[in-house]
């Protein structure tokens, strides 16, 4: 949370996390360049400049593959949700290692040159009309291209200048950026590798982004509507909410709301953060505000609205009981709408 | 065709950057309240502003002219989400199985075959 943007803000689990990052990808590097050198040389048809830019290729795709796991893995299983923190100077990182590889290609296959090396890459297959052999450098451009937009527009100014949803939809790119990844994985590298290891390691980790996706979407499908009551939506029984804890309610398409308990007092409010659209019904109450817990963004439970000086805002919505059966309104109020919780004793023990 | 895709790239880039231009010294400072004061992670935002100007030029004018509905802020494109994730899901094993059968050596041994070239003429216009 910030009240003035800075170019970025590290703290210190955001160090912790780059420097694993930063570690693991030049371990990576280190050792694919030492495993491979014996094996190249500039009078056989992989020499030095290729097993580097192969280590660069390799990682990028391997990072772009954990990256898109994170997400599903998250949903599946909370155990994940510190993976999903930093994401964004992952999928930086990501950018830069890929960028690499495009330098080393562009630099050893277009060099000494009269046309530009990106003309050149553009311009000099002549297989585009068939499948075999295929120019499978287009793929990689158009990952690069949508890693560019997606590094490019990763501070959290573009968040609240484009809105969360429409910051989402532009960020939906990286699964069109890791099918290009996949082809040009597929089509370029897998038709002549002799080494089965990296074949299964990386097909097996697309493979695994695939399973994944399935499986948290087949999660998603299973949380029903919930019956509709005129102006009000039925949630349920009140005791079950956990202290601290939120049930979440889906109220109409892609709107839900998180209903907290603090103590004796329920509140309701929008499930997604005013930052990142991050779930705040699967965060939790700390120091009395709901806390997020993708970023750790907070939000007073009466009114929505972060503590000073912070200014997000989120929606709220009106509870209420009949009988023993929760209610909650089908249309929220304005960010920042003050309403008074409600008042259900917690179930005992 | 190299050489046009390159001239298109070259104005649109020329173009995203007077946008940059007008947007970081004059525009961020009146639809951004988080901005105002904050000059050093300015620079940052150049090559976003300079690939995404059209979108850019759309969410200035939005926030100008006080037509962002706070409400829309808070329903993230969850069906979109999963449209792309189940897309995505499908298209890696089609991907990696077509890559597979065409493979001309290993793990399934098919002949060799002669990639098509293009005519001479064909190449060398």
């Amino acid at each position: 949370m910030s009240v003035k943007y800075i170019p970025v803000q590290w703290n210190f689990n955001k160090y912790f996390y780059d420097l694993v990052l930063l570690i693991c990808v030049a371990v990576y590097i280190l050792v694919f360049i030492r495993i491979g050198t014996p094996e190249a040389g500039v009078t056989r048809p992989i020499d030095g400049a290729i097993i580097r830019m192969r280590a660069f290729g390799t990682c990028a795709f391997l990072m772009l593959t954990v990256i898109l796991c994170i997400g599903p893995l998250a949903r599946l299983d909370r155990r994940f949700l510190p993976l999903l923190y930093n994401r964004r100077h992952f999928g930086v990182l990501t950018f830069l290692v890929a960028l690499t590889h495009v330098v080393y290609v562009l630099n050893w296959y277009y060099a000494f040159s009269d046309i530009s090396p990106v003309v050149g890459l553009l311009t000099t297959s002549e297989t585009s009309g068939q499948l075999l052999g295929f120019p499978f450098e287009w793929f990689g451009m158009l990952a690069l291209v949508i890693l560019a937009i997606l590094a490019f527009t990763s501070h959290d100014f573009w968040l609240a200048f484009l809105s969360a949803p429409v910051w989402k939809r532009l960020h939906l790119l990286i699964y069109v950026a890791y099918a290009a990844a996949v082809a040009h994985f597929a089509l370029g590298y897998l038709q002549d590798a002799t080494n089965p290891f990296f074949m299964i390691v990386a097909g097996g980790g697309a493979v695994m982004v695939s399973v994944l996706h399935l499986a948290a979407g087949l999660k998603a499908s299973a949380d029903g509507e919930q019956a509709h009551k005129g102006e009000w939506i039925e949630v349920g029984d009140p005791t079950v909410i956990p202290d601290g804890r939120a049930i979440i309610v889906r109220i109409k398409g892609n709107e839900r709301a998180a209903i907290f308990r603090n103590g004796d007092a329920l509140s309701a409010v929008s499930n997604a953060c005013a930052h990142q659209n991050g779930p705040l019904g699967e965060g939790r109450i700390i120091d009395g505000c709901i806390t997020c817990p993708w970023h750790g963004f907070q939000y007073r439970p009466e009114d929505g609205c972060a503590p000073a000086p912070f200014t997000e805002k989120i929606p709220t919505y009106d509870l209420r009981l009949e009988g023993d059966t929760l209610l909650i309104a089908a249309k929220a109020h304005p960010p920042g709408t003050k309403v008074d919780p409600l008042t259900v004793p917690e179930r005992d023990a | 065709m190299g050489n046009a895709l390159i001239t298109i790239i070259q104005v649109y880039g020329a173009l995203g950057g007077l946008v940059a231009i007008a947007f970081l010294f004059w525009g961020v400072d009146r639809i951004a309240p988080d901005a105002r004061g904050a000059y050093v992670f300015r620079p940052l935002l150049i090559p976003g502003v300079v690939l995404l100007w059209p979108l850019v030029l759309w969410r200035w004018q939005v926030l100008e002219r006080e037509r962002d509905v706070a409400q829309r802020r808070h329903k993230p494109p969850r069906r979109s989400q999963d449209v792309f994730a189940a897309l995505l899901a499908l298209a890696i094993p089609i991907i990696l199985v077509v890559a597979l059968l065409i493979r001309q050596q290993g793990p399934f041994e098919w002949p060799a075959q002669e990639i098509e070239q293009a005519s001479t003429e064909e190449a060398s216009q």
